[in-house]
């Protein structure tokens, strides 16, 4: 569905927010590399604008949980492409939430520093089971 | 010595992935309203960057700045601070007492010459040879004198560091100095507030180290991202001073409905300071959102402005300055509203020459 068609005049400044997320999202069309984020935060929303938005976007099929720093949760909307990403703290309170429009939000992927560590960890594990058989 | 490892190989020794710095530098950057493109280039930098020594020296305060800053609400993400940090000397939080305490400092000073950041706390006391506080038998002034000598850079914290504050107030007993009038030769950050905000400091430590340099200033050395707009600039009750709508007393219907608490005193039009952005107890709320007026703690000689009920425009010393900030903010009601401040004073200024 066309997320502009369906504009409500009441939308206020989440409607103004959903245009850009539209806007950023013809872009990753175009360029699949593109990570582009909207941070909530820092826009003046009440919390009625954001339900509106939140509801608008909807649900997809992606649902990643991340506990790091606190727990974190990235959702797929209803729109490929486009994510709501929700940090929140020890309580469970939204510390930050954005809108990421990318193929996949950079906070899912592996850092190439963390995989080269992982490499190497494991290496040494698989090392020391064929020590263990040998022995 | 050997170097420390860098940030990114210290969390992951904790089982920390790079997505904490990822995560980390994000909230950070919407603290700073920088814009979520520099996140990658902050965590990046941040991931790189050395554990930096920090010394902390409490003078004349009441070690609210350290409570703010220790008893953050977002345990798990506000905490890291603490793992891009090596908190070298903390007379109040470290284990060490006595000469062991004071070894630790000289220690670090010694380790890290040139490279450590000197945080300070409370006013140094200057009278009377500056009897009026002392550590391990040294002033206040001889051991700030000390500690300054080989440092990188000095981050006074607090109203009291940052500008004097509440030990300075009228009568000003001990003679109490901010730091920046007595640190020469060395970049002196303010971070003013009774208590600052914790992501202020955080914050402005965080930038520091993932970006190499001093955050952009103002000319009261107070960092832009976290002081570069008032509260009445981002308050949401802004829009009530604007229609002139002000609550007369805290309990009337005004009050009740949220209005503008301009007229009760408060002090958000001439305060600098992120409060009504990145607000208190993990962003439950600030001052304003609570019911009452901004008290413009983070503002030099904030304690002697006239009183914290007394309306902006009616108070005596910042009057002409107060009163165009004031009315250029708002449109013909609000200005209104000025002009009856501007009537008070009159009357008050009447009152005072009859008596």
């Amino acid at each position: 569905m066309d997320p502009l068609s369906d504009l409500q005049p009441t939308a206020g400044r989440a409607g103004a927010v959903l245009l850009e997320v539209a806007t950023a999202l013809e872009g990753l069309s175009r360029d699949q590399q593109m990570q582009y984020t909207i941070d909530l935060h820092s826009l003046p929303m009440d919390d009625d604008e954001r339900a509106w938005l939140r509801a608008r976007l909807g649900s997809g099929e992606v649902r990643a949980a991340l506990d790091v720093a606190g727990h974190s949760t990235v959702d797929e909307t209803g729109f490929a492409g486009v994510w709501w990403v929700r940090h929140g703290d020890a309580e469970g309170r939204a510390g930050l939430e954005q809108i990421v429009v990318a193929r996949v939000p950079a906070l899912l992927l592996a850092h190439p520093d963390d995989v080269a560590d992982a490499a190497g960890r494991l290496a040494a594990a698989v090392d020391e089971m064929v020590e263990n058989l040998d022995g | 010595m050997a170097e420390p490892p860098t940030l990114g190989d210290a969390l992951r020794a904790r089982g920390l992935s790079r997505r904490a710095l990822l995560k980390y530098a994000g909230w950070m950057a919407s603290l700073m309203a920088l814009p979520p493109s520099v996140v990658p280039a902050m965590a990046e930098g941040l991931a790189k960057a050395r554990r930096q020594a920090v010394i902390w020296l409490s003078f004349q305060e009441c070690t609210g700045c350290t409570e703010s800053l220790t008893r953050s609400f977002s345990p798990s993400l506000e905490d890291l601070i603490f793992d891009f940090i090596s908190l070298d000397y903390h007379h109040t939080l470290q284990a060490a007492s006595g000469e062991a305490a004071e070894a630790a400092r000289h220690q670090s000073m010694r380790d890290n010459k040139g490279k450590y950041i000197v945080v300070v706390d409370g006013s140094v006391p200057t009278a009377d040879g500056g009897v009026y506080s002392t550590i391990a038998g040294q002033t206040n002034l001889a051991i700030l004198a000390e500690t300054v000598a080989d440092a990188a850079a000095v981050v006074a914290v607090g109203t009291c560091a940052a500008f004097g504050g509440l030990p300075q107030a009228r009568p000003d007993p001990t003679g109490a100095v901010a730091i920046d009038k007595l640190v020469v030769g060395k970049p002196v950050i303010n971070i003013p507030g009774c208590p600052p905000l914790p992501q202020a400091m955080a914050g402005t430590l965080t930038q520091i180290l993932a970006f190499g340099k001093l955050p952009e200033l103002d000319e009261l050395r107070r960092p832009r991202a976290f002081f570069g707009e008032t509260i009445h600039d981002r308050c949401y009750r802004r829009p009530f001073y604007k229609r002139g709508q002000f609550a007369k007393t805290f309990d009337d219907a005004g009050a009740r409905k949220g209005w503008c608490l301009y007229e009760l005193g408060c002090k958000g039009p001439v305060t600098y300071n992120a409060c009504a952005t990145a607000k208190w107890n993990g962003g439950v709320s600030f001052p304003i959102q609570s019911g009452h007026g901004c008290i413009g703690c983070s503002e030099p000689g904030f304690w002697d402005m006239g009183g914290l009920y007394r309306p902006l425009a009616s108070s005596t010393r910042p009057l002409k300055r107060v009163v165009p900030i004031a009315a250029a903010g708002g449109v013909a009601l609000g200005a209104g509203a000025a002009l009856l401040a501007r009537r008070r004073l009159a009357d008050t200024s009447n009152t005072q020459e009859e008596t």
